[in-house]
């Protein structure tokens, strides 16, 4: 190998052990020297097998420690979290599944729903809009601050702080920051006396729509999944092209009704749906036979099998990406905008 | 089984002993693959058709295109690339290393039980066995099965190897034999961490997406590019250009592309996806090194036999598939691009369009070469032609639109780029079957010829003649 080339090698293994392996960086120079003149001045026999056999088996332990054994520390560990749902009351999270939702899960596996349904929220990116309150006193200092973050952000001076502050209300001062500048204003507004309020927004398409805040998403979510959400999942089903629609969080969108109409038939419910049918999980009954759980699709009747109410189950039971978490929060409003009691709450 | 008729045989006349020990056992796993991807084509046939007529074969559970489409891609994965990858590398080592091929028994059944491995994940699949997993989609219990088979073809290869009696290697033979070596591992390894030491929640997905890294970019990229770098200088009549450039790409390919493989936003730790980018970037590194090595090969070179010509242009296209996918692969490794794509088909489609197009084209390729040394006869000029042409247009003039539409269209939205897909499967699916008439006429011809038979079935009679 040229001196080149194996310099180039040399840096690339210097830069894994130091990045990727995490080596004491004298260490990760050592190693870089060494593949170095390994390579360039005492040419590796590569016609040797047990060479290639020693490489070979230390990258595949690189590899494997690097990626799998790292991630296995880091995640196996995960327990409850204490979370809030819309209503403000209090539970442990995950929920494990219930009842006839742990068989629902093996027939979702089985049937591969996971070809065309993920089961994963994802967000683009979180802004922060900082608001002001400054006194007749501090007026002049909290106006003075802003043009300060304004000149030293080079963001253009936005919302109402824009046309001068009014003393004694609470003015917008910044919106669609990001976290660095919403620090930075914060700090230098404090600094002035003047109190701060800070609202956080997460954008994405999948996440729930809001004509303003977030008018692109699809609400498949009110905040992005995270490793906590699948510590029950026998395997977390995280698929990985969407032909449908994700289903992380399908059991708080829809009802029982709507889930067997679409398996039975899915243009029953959206016309045009390329879903297929799944008629092998409905028995078909008399059309006369009544019954609570029978569906009707065009002139035949159907009674869904233990696995279609399994499956369903398990769909309705999936909630995931609706409580906030310690690593994963949901829209965080401004709380001068609450009315007094609900703010002093919390 | 006794080496020293063949060590005698090996004497006499070289290169037709070498193809004489290959015989039984390469035509058998090529023959197999060559079914298999049948068996492919016509499962991602249907699995189109469930996407078009939503109400087609609706009360058959084992239709359901949730179970056919991970099957079809077990048949193309696990039945069609990796058996004609192990047939083309048996006899790749064995002419390269000029010796026979050691334990052409351990060969064949090794890859009875990795037919059988397949067979049977395949049926539970249909049968609702999958494990839910992206990549190693059948259940636990047939991985060993499946590992064990691979383990008996390795152990063939590895002695072919080591019994070479070249001093010097060619990459060729690193590439091949550190694939020979790697899938058990990695398949292993994936193995015990899922099924039998049971990781908790997502790091299930973790090794998952690891598998899938490792049997991508590395497993059939190096029997890709080591099947590229023997029969380009072979068919040129030229030495391969640039043992260094090689030899860099070789522990570059293998060390980058050995992790990573984690999507954007995907529910796990940050510092994942963004090793991902990272080996992905240096990954890039080892394509570029071995594409400097094929440009230096063929740039002004042509083929040495006309007879070859016609493999030697689909590797040569190959070779460009593979620059081209992984050009794409590294754009869309950046965190910007990478959320347009993800959720989208273009992935999945981008890695049909690198299986079939670069390592599934580069093994046929082979295979057109290999395949009259080892049978006697050819395949039938006119159908080759027909199916070659299939094939082309199936990988080459679909995939690629489709996987655009799939980028436009977005995640969640169904555009015409289907419709257009099915259009590819059915190319396809004639080229296959036109490959697997062929094939099967060609042997049944060979073996009417009588001489053959004696080559297959009664190699120790041979060995007593010669005696």
């Amino acid at each position: 190998m040229t001196i080149g080339l194996s310099f180039l090698l040399g840096l690339l293994a210097g830069s894994v052990s130091y990045f990727m392996v995490g080596l004491w960086w004298p260490v990760a120079v050592l190693v870089g020297l060494f593949a170095w003149l390994a390579f360039g001045l005492l040419d590796v026999k590569m016609d040797s097998t047990f060479t290639l056999l020693c490489g070979m088996f230390l990258i595949f332990c690189v590899s494997l420690s690097a990626m799998v054994f790292q991630a296995n520390d880091q995640l196996s560990g995960l327990q409850y979290a204490d979370t809030r749902d819309v209503d403000g009351v209090e539970f442990r999270y995950p929920v494990p599944l219930l009842g006839n939702a742990r068989y629902g899960e093996a027939v979702y596996k089985a049937n591969g729903c996971a070809a065309c349904h993920t089961q994963q929220v994802t967000h683009d990116r979180v802004t922060l809009d900082v608001k002001a309150l400054a006194g007749e006193k501090n007026l002049a200092a909290a106006q003075d601050a802003i043009n300060r973050f304004h000149k030293a952000t080079g963001r253009e001076s936005s919302g109402g702080a824009a046309l001068g502050l009014p003393a004694g209300e609470w003015e917008t001062v910044v919106t669609g920051a990001n976290a660095r500048d919403a620090l930075k204003a914060q700090n230098f507004l404090k600094q002035a006396g003047a109190s701060v309020d800070v609202q956080v927004r997460f954008r994405g398409e999948d996440l729930i729509q809001h004509d303003i805040l977030n008018p692109e998403g699809r609400g498949w979510g009110r905040r992005r999944s995270v490793a906590s959400d699948y510590l029950f999942a026998e395997p977390p089903m995280l698929g990985s092209v969407r032909i449908g629609p994700d289903l992380a969080n399908i059991g708080a969108r829809t009802t029982r009704e709507v889930l067997m109409s679409l398996l039975l038939n899915p243009a029953s419910v959206r016309a045009g749906a390329r879903m297929p049918q799944h008629r092998f999980l409905f028995e078909r009954v008399a059309v006369g036979e009544q019954g609570r759980h029978i569906i009707h699709d065009g002139e035949q009747a159907y009674r869904p099998t233990e696995d279609a109410e399994a499956l369903v189950d398990y769909l309705m039971s999936l909630k995931s990406a609706n409580y906030p978490l310690p690593e994963a929060p949901v829209n965080k409003p401004f709380t001068s905008s609450i009315p007094e009691s609900a703010s002093a709450d919390k | 089984m006794s080496n020293e008729p063949i060590e005698a045989e090996a004497k006499q006349d070289p290169r037709e002993a070498v193809d004489r020990s290959c015989r039984g056992p390469v035509l058998f796993l090529a023959f197999s693959a060559v079914a298999w991807l049948l068996v492919y084509s016509l499962f991602a046939l249907l699995a189109g058709v469930k996407v078009h007529a939503s109400g087609m074969m609706a009360d058959s559970a084992w239709l359901a295109y949730g179970r056919i489409q991970p099957a079809s891609q077990l048949a193309l994965q696990f039945g069609f690339l990796v058996q004609l990858g192990l047939a083309v590398s048996a006899w790749v080592l064995s002419h390269r290393g000029k010796t026979v091929l050691v334990d052409g028994g351990y060969l064949l059944f090794g890859g009875l039980l990795w037919n059988a491995g397949v067979t049977l994940g395949i049926c539970s699949v249909l049968n609702g066995g999958a494990s839910g997993l992206n990549g190693l989609q059948m259940p636990g219990w047939v991985l060993p099965l499946l590992f064990f088979g691979f383990v008996l073809v390795g152990l063939s290869l590895v002695q072919t190897n080591n019994r070479r009696t070249d001093e010097e290697t060619s990459p060729a033979q690193w590439f091949l034999f550190a694939a020979t070596l790697w899938l058990p591992w990695v398949l292993s390894g994936s193995y015990l961490l899922i099924h039998f030491f049971h990781v908790k929640g997502v790091v299930t997905n973790v090794v998952d997406w690891w598998f899938i890294q490792n049997f991508a970019k590395v497993y059939l990229t190096f029997v890709g590019l080591g099947t590229l770098f023997h029969f380009l200088s072979v068919l040129s009549g030229r030495q391969l250009v640039g043992r260094g450039y090689a030899q860099f790409a070789f522990w570059v390919l293998l060390l980058f592309g050995s992790v990573g493989g984690v999507t954007v936003g995907a529910p796990v730790p940050a510092w994942l996806p963004a090793l991902s980018t990272v080996a992905a970037v240096f990954y890039f590194f080892g394509v570029v090194a071995a594409c400097i090595c094929i440009k230096r090969t063929i740039s002004g070179a042509s083929v040495a036999d006309n007879e070859d010509s016609a493999s030697y242009d689909l590797m040569r296209l190959a070779a460009l598939i593979f620059i081209v996918v992984n050009v794409l692969n590294v754009f869309f490794a950046f965190p910007g691009p990478g959320a347009v794509a993800q959720f989208t088909i273009y992935g999945s489609v981008m890695d049909l369009f690198f299986n079939l197009g670069f390592v599934g084209l580069t093994l046929v390729a082979a295979l057109y070469h290999i395949f009259p040394r080892l049978a006697g006869v050819d395949f039938s000029p006119r159908m080759t032609k027909v199916q070659t042409m299939a094939i082309i247009l199936g990988v080459f003039g679909v995939l690629p639109p489709v996987a655009l539409g799939g980028l436009m269209s977005g995640d969640a939205v169904l555009g015409s780029s289907f419709y257009f897909a099915s259009l590819g499967g059915l190319l396809l699916l004639v080229g296959s079957a036109i490959l697997f008439l062929n094939f099967l006429g060609a042997i049944l011809f060979s073996i009417k010829n009588c001489d053959c038979i004696a080559g297959i079935c009664c190699r120790g009679n041979k060995k007593e003649i010669n005696a």
